[in-house]
């Protein structure tokens, strides 16, 4: 049996999920940068005089690093804004964006513990970066936590609000240990004009970079519009609840008669 | 093809399991992160989906 499409079918119903003409160009950029990344990364870049094919780790490492502080920073920045505004954009954009932040700490301390093995001789050392890294890694999934704990909604949002401005201090202690301690890692790379690597490897490192950015926003505002969704799915729950509750209290649904008094 | 360059590298596990764990996580949080929008997008309203 065929059926013709009418205004009430799913045929012609709005799409039912969290794409959008912006987010199907993020995604395709996303795929075909992953792919170009990949190759690069992995067959055109010349290897290490020293550290051999191993120093092709850095193609995934020093982006995903390099993107954990600006979520961090946006997450910050969206915690800020939230407890000045208190609209929900700002409380799912300070979640969303602490997602991706962990997301990206777990990937940096996992990327650099296999990069360390053949080149430091070890996965893991109490390093000032690495333990400064850990203990913000630590921090994000408190957050995480914070943000499922079963509380009041504008108690839970204050709290993580706070939680999340405390992370800039300690993003800029991973970022300044290296010049702050001894370290066993290395200095920054390619935060100075006077970069120490070049040629195709700091081209394969600034797509990489890229890609990883446009990667990590196609992310965001997928996630970004399941936090609105989730908010919008509480609230519907919610009023349909009241909704009937005030129908079992109604007299006049036959309800209630010769009820707690 | 791009198997057997890496197969030929020195290091090879190393740079498989890092460029595994970083494409693969991102990976399965898309996927999730698009599956829980398609879920939650059937019990919202389109008027509150803006993007739609």
């Amino acid at each position: 049996m065929t059926t013709t499409p009418t205004e009430a079918s799913p045929a012609a119903a709005p799409a039912t999920s969290t794409a959008s003409p912006l987010t199907r160009v993020l995604g395709t950029l996303s795929v075909v940068g992953v792919l170009l990344a990949g190759w690069l990364g992995l067959s055109a870049s010349p290897r290490d005089v020293v550290q051999k094919d191993s120093v092709r780790l850095m193609y995934v490492h020093v982006p995903a690093v390099t993107w954990m502080y600006v979520a961090v920073f946006l997450c910050a920045f969206a915690s800020f804004m939230w407890l000045r505004k208190r609209t929900d954009g700002w409380d799912v954009l300070a979640a969303s964006a602490a997602e991706i932040a962990t997301l990206l700490t777990g990937l940096g301390l996992f990327t650099g513990s296999v990069w360390g093995r053949p080149t430091w001789g070890v996965y893991w050392v109490w390093d000032a970066r690495l333990t400064s890294t850990a203990i913000l890694f630590v921090l994000l999934l408190g957050y995480q936590a914070l943000r499922r704990y079963p509380a009041e909604p504008e108690a839970r949002s204050r709290m993580a609000a706070v939680l999340g401005l405390l992370l800039v201090p300690n993003a800029a202690i991973v970022h300044f240990s290296v010049d702050w301690w001894r370290s066993l890692h290395q200095d920054a790379t390619v935060s100075r004009i006077d970069v120490s690597i070049e040629g195709l490897m700091l081209f394969t490192l600034a797509v990489s970079f890229v890609v990883m950015g446009i990667v990590c926003s196609w992310l965001l505002v997928h996630r970004f519009r399941v936090g609105w969704l989730e908010r919008q799915a509480e609230r519907h729950h919610l009023d349909a609840a009241l909704a009937d509750r005030r129908a079992d209290a109604d007299p006049s649904a036959g309800v209630a008669v010769g009820g707690p008094r | 093809m791009l198997t057997s360059t890496v197969l030929a590298m020195t290091h090879a596990g190393y740079v498989a399991a890092g460029w595994i764990a970083t494409f693969g996580l991102l990976g399965g949080y898309a996927a999730t992160t698009i599956r829980k929008g398609r879920r939650l997008s059937q019990v919202v309203p389109p008027e509150e989906r803006r993007w739609s």
